[in-house]
């Protein structure tokens, strides 16, 4: 095949950064019904929380139940870090289960994969953009449940400075700025288990399989770190700083969690994306 | 002809399921500006062919050139080049038909975002499909989405349309319209590449052949190359079948079976045997000869004969 | 056609971050070279270190062979009151704390739990805590400098002799590596062990060895840092044992002055202030003796014993004043533990199984056995307790 025939490719416009697709995958994410059905239920938990604090209006449960359950009377912003305190190990991973593990194999079912690839999208661009929708989402999903709780604790409940796990306390500005390195602390943790989603995702072509699989990770990486046996393992599991997030709550704020959090999902990032790279490049697409 | 006056051309392209051959092997050569009909019974391999020519499977062993790349090697340049409709369309039933559209045009770099709009309508004004663009596609028939699949593939201009069963599932005037569709790019040079088990539409179609049987490709050139290679049948109305069958036993043919008592049919199998020979014999063998038909090789009995009578799909 | 160099990302990435995790660890374990010092050298330098103004974090993990009190009690209800379980819980798992010092007058120590902190914060005027689980604060007015250090330190001590092990806050490196350090006799091996990197910087290594075969402890290393003296980090390791049952250390430490603010506390609104008496106050409840406090017994420890198998002998009614029955055998483990009302249930029933588990019958008594230490209760309640096996301790109890 002579080689300068290659070269007539045709014009290249606007669009070859990519970034039609990546606007293209978001669309396509939050038009789906299923989407916003997750975003709700996640809104629900900071409302379910504040409203059974206001109604039982039952303060003797002193030091039991999930952690700042007891602030919240005294004040409202404290709903927010209840609610992430819940949703963390089980909600958060069970949405991001969903959206990561129905990346490509939710493509695959539906047979699109095959049209997006002779567009031609790219695989390793797909992958990208894929993953791209799926952190996106993390952040979106952080979101939702933070500033759903400061909201619904401010209708709820005196609202004022907030006192720190130090014991000193920041104004309400100062608190929201922390609120937001919060969801981004989330959102980075959550990372490494999209990662591992996207990876499952290239495996099958039935996406429940890959979102199942994706959730169940994320239990069972919970699960053995609970176990003390296995202390060595701990710091190589996406769990482990998890609920670390409180160290963003400290005065002074300790980076090293954010630090060392962002460093080990980094490297779940790049195992399981040149894994799912290895796997998706390779694959033959027969959907 | 040299290898960019082909659109397709493959060499030894295989693809193998586990230890079936779905692929063995085949030499497609599909010149440019043609239309060109890729037959096969079901399980032949078409699709196979298909996903390989366009970098969805890997094959096996063999090589394809496409357009002026070699594939997989340069899909990146290739591909946005051609226009694809790959077993059925696939569609994300959430969104509208013109979403649909606009996300598998985003999907392509090489396409303008800012006629994206005036591309995307023009393809559903093509395929008839302008005014249910709005309507969500889980709402759309069968014809509807093969429409939408068939849009898909005339988003942009293309040097090349790999169209597999277009017509599937679309009505009288659906497919008649996906005809003249097909003439009308095929007249503006774009080559054009239908697989199909319909022979008629094929014959309508095309200018050339290909024929897969089992995984392999067992003719290949113009349509009236491949009817002049098949055999000629005599049909004849006798009140004495019992003899006219004799004769053409004694002439060497093989007469078959009707249920009409009066009709008896053979394929002229014989080289160099030609009908008005069998007339004379019968004649002199004194049957009484109602009526003598000769009819010359249609693409149906060479399809027949090409890829075996059973009904059962291979493999 | 072949595809497969396409999973040789997927090989190879592993493989870096192993090789990178592997070779970080193997630059932080690489021993740095320093001018050598004599252990005395050593010793002297430890004396005149000035360590006036530092921040830094200390991680303190204790495997001293008891069960875990992480897995007994409920989440995010670690940080209890309940003496037991909070002396359990300093035992056993691993601990984080940041310390901030500025001179001998500012300090603030924060010890991190998950979801939840505990605060001690003393500058010149006043002593606070803070534990934000119960969002209690407890003051004590500082009136005068010396007078509040001089009577902190005596609480502190007083403290730490009744109650060794039950220590609110893990103590700085610094702190416990002079504890070691004064330990220092004849029976002991001291001797310069090569150096090590700790918290990021060059120390040496000191190497304390008991001679004593009946102690449990056998090796005590200290890290000192190069440049200041300043003890980095201390992990005693018992006899027999190749993991250190107790280690702490500073992972990351900053000898510049902290910033000033960090030593002010302001209640936060909505927290529960007790106030501690003043010292006059606390003073004249004493004398007034109107309090109902259970008589102090009037005998003092005896000590048996010395250097490192020192065995201390609490008399006869320590163990029922500390609310811990005396091992009759059947005495519910209710008795044994102080239960208070608001105590949560399930904690209460953790800590009880921990220490049914942890309490063994001996001759004469019940015993609890660490890798380091061994305390008897025996029947006619008294306690004995030291650095060393049950066996010497059911021996000293009976003479
Ligand atoms: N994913 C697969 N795994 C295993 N075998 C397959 C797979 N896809 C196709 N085959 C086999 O390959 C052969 C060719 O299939 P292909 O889909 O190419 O046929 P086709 O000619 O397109 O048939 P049809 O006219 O029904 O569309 C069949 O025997 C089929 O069973
Ligand atoms: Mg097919």
């Amino acid at each position: 095949m002579p080689a300068e025939s290659v070269s007539t490719r045709p014009s290249r416009s606007g669009g070859s950064l990519g970034l039609t697709l990546v606007l293209s995958e978001i669309t396509v994410l939050f038009r789906r019904l299923r989407t916003w059905a997750m975003i709700g239920a996640l809104a629900l938990i900071p409302i379910l929380i504040a409203v059974v604090v206001r109604v039982s209006s039952d303060t003797s449960g002193s030091g039991r139940g999930p952690a700042f359950l007891n602030s919240i009377t005294q004040n409202g912003l404290f709903v927010s870090l209840t609610a992430l305190t819940v949703a963390i190990p089980l909600f958060l991973p069970l949405t991001i289960g969903v959206v990561a593990g129905d990346t490509i194999a939710g493509e695959a079912n539906l047979g699109t994969l095959r049209y997006l690839l002779v567009a031609p999208a790219g695989r390793i661009r797909l992958l990208l953009v894929k993953y791209a929708g799926a952190a996106l989402f993390c952040f979106v999903a952080t979101l939702t449940v933070v500033v759903t709780g400061a909201i619904i604790g401010a209708l709820l409940f005196p609202v004022g400075p907030v006192t720190l796990l130090s014991g000193d306390t920041v104004g309400i500005g100062g608190y929201f700025v922390r609120l937001l390195l919060l969801a981004l602390y989330v959102t980075v943790s959550l990372l490494g288990l999209s990662a591992i989603g996207l990876f499952i995702s290239t495996l099958t072509t039935i996406p429940v399989g890959a979102m199942a699989a994706t959730a169940a990770l994320a239990a069972v990486a919970q699960i053995l770190g609970a176990l003390p046996q296995l202390e060595w393992l701990h710091p190589w599991l996406f769990t482990n700083y998890w609920l670390g997030f409180a160290d963003l709550l400290r005065e002074p704020i300790v980076w090293t969690s954010f630090a060392d959090n962002a460093l080990l999902q980094l490297g779940y990032i790049a195992v399981f994306g040149a894994l799912a790279y290895g796997r998706f490049s390779t694959r033959d697409v027969l959907s | 002809m040299s290898t960019t006056d082909f659109a397709i051309r493959t060499r030894g392209l295989t693809k193998v399921f586990g230890r079936q051959a779905a692929v063995g092997g085949i030499d497609l050569a599909v010149p440019r500006g043609t239309v060109f009909g890729f037959l096969g019974p079901n399980g032949s391999g078409k699709t196979t062919t298909i996903r390989m020519l366009l970098g969805l499977a890997t094959a096996t062993s063999g090589e394809i050139d496409l357009l002026d790349g070699e594939m997989p090697r340069d899909a990146r340049a290739v591909l946005p080049r051609v226009g694809a409709l790959v077993e059925g369309p696939a569609i994300y039933p959430f969104l509208s038909g013109r979403a649909n559209l606009r996300r598998f045009d985003a999907a392509d770099r090489h396409t303008s975002p800012s006629t994206r709009t005036a591309r995307v309508d023009a393809a559903l004004e093509r395929v008839g499909l302008g005014h249910a663009a709005n309507k969500r596609a889980h709402a759309y028939s069968l014809g509807m989405k093969q429409r939408l699949g068939i849009a898909n593939a005339l988003l942009a201009p293309r040097d090349l349309l790999i169209l597999d069963e277009p017509t599937n599932g679309l009505d009288p005037q659906g497919t008649r319209e996906v005809r003249h569709l097909i003439r009308s790019l095929s007249d503006d040079g774009t080559t054009i590449f239908v697989s199909s088990h319909l022979l008629a539409e094929v014959e309508q179609m095309c200018s050339m052949i290909a024929v897969m049987s089992a995984g392999r490709l067992v003719a290949q050139g113009t349509l009236d190359e491949l009817r002049d290679e098949g055999t000629a049948r005599v049909r004849i109305t006798t009140p004495d079948p019992l003899e006219a069958r004799r004769v053409l036993l004694g002439l060497g043919l093989a007469p078959e079976v009707h249920g009409r008592d009066d009709v008896v049919t053979a394929q002229l199998s014989v080289p160099g045997l030609l009908p008005e020979t069998v007339n004379t014999a019968l004649v002199r063998a004194e049957v009484r000869v109602r009526g003598f038909e000769a009819s010359g090789a249609s693409l149906e009995d060479r399809f027949v004969a090409l890829t075996g009578e059973g009904f059962d799909v291979a493999g | 056609m072949n595809k497969n160099w396409r999973w040789l990302p997927a090989g190879i990435v592993p493989a870096v971050i192993v090789a990178a995790s592997v070779s970080g660890t193997a630059v932080a374990e690489a021993q740095p070279q320093l001018p050598a010092k004599t252990a005395q050298e050593l010793l002297e330098f430890v004396a005149t270190s000035t360590d006036d103004a530092y921040s830094g974090t200390v991680e303190q993990s204790s495997n001293l062979g008891l069960p875990d009190v992480g897995m007994a009690t409920p989440s995010g209800g670690t940080s209890s009151n309940d003496p037991t379980s909070l002396a359990l819980e300093l035992l056993t798992g691993e601990h984080t704390a940041r310390v901030f010092v500025d001179g001998p007058d500012r300090a603030r120590v924060q010890v991190l739990d998950e979801l939840a902190q505990r605060d001690v914060i003393v500058n010149s005027t006043d002593a606070w805590s803070y534990d934000s689980a119960t969002n209690e604060v407890r003051h004590a007015a500082l009136p005068d400098k010396d007078a509040a250090k001089a009577e902190l330190e005596a609480r502190l001590q007083q403290k730490v002799a009744d109650h060794p092990e039950l220590q609110d806050l893990p103590r700085t490196p610094a702190e416990l590596a002079e504890l070691f350090l004064t330990e220092i006799d004849p029976s002991t091996e001291v001797a310069v062990d090569g150096t090590s990197r700790v918290a990021d910087r060059s120390a040496y290594e000191l190497r304390l060895t008991p001679e004593d075969p009946a102690t449990l402890i056998g090796t005590i290393s200290v890290s000192i840092d190069s440049e200041t003296g300043v003890p980095l980090g201390v992990a005693v390791q018992a006899k027999g044992q190749e993991d250190a049952a107790f280690d702490a250390a500073f992972s990351d430490v900053d000898f510049s002055a902290p910033d000033a603010t960090i030593f002010d506390f302001t209640p936060p609104p909505g927290a529960t202030v007790i106030e501690a008496p003043t010292v006059d106050e606390a003073r004249a409840l004493v004398d007034g003796k109107d309090s109902d406090l259970p008589a102090v017994p009037t005998a003092k420890p005896t000590v048996i014993g010395e250097g490192w198998s020192t065995i201390v002998e609490l008399p006869a009614g320590s163990a029922s004043l500390m609310g811990i029955a005396p091992g009759s055998g059947e005495a519910g483990m209710g008795e044994i533990m102080e239960i208070k009302p608001g105590m949560d249930p399930e904690q209460v029933a953790g800590a009880q199984a921990l220490l049914e588990q942890a309490l063994t019958d001996v001759d004469g008594g019940r015993a609890l056995q660490t890798s380091l230490a061994s305390v008897l209760i025996t029947d006619d309640g008294r306690i004995l307790m030291g650095a060393v096996g049950i066996d010497q301790l059911v021996a000293a109890a009976r003479q």
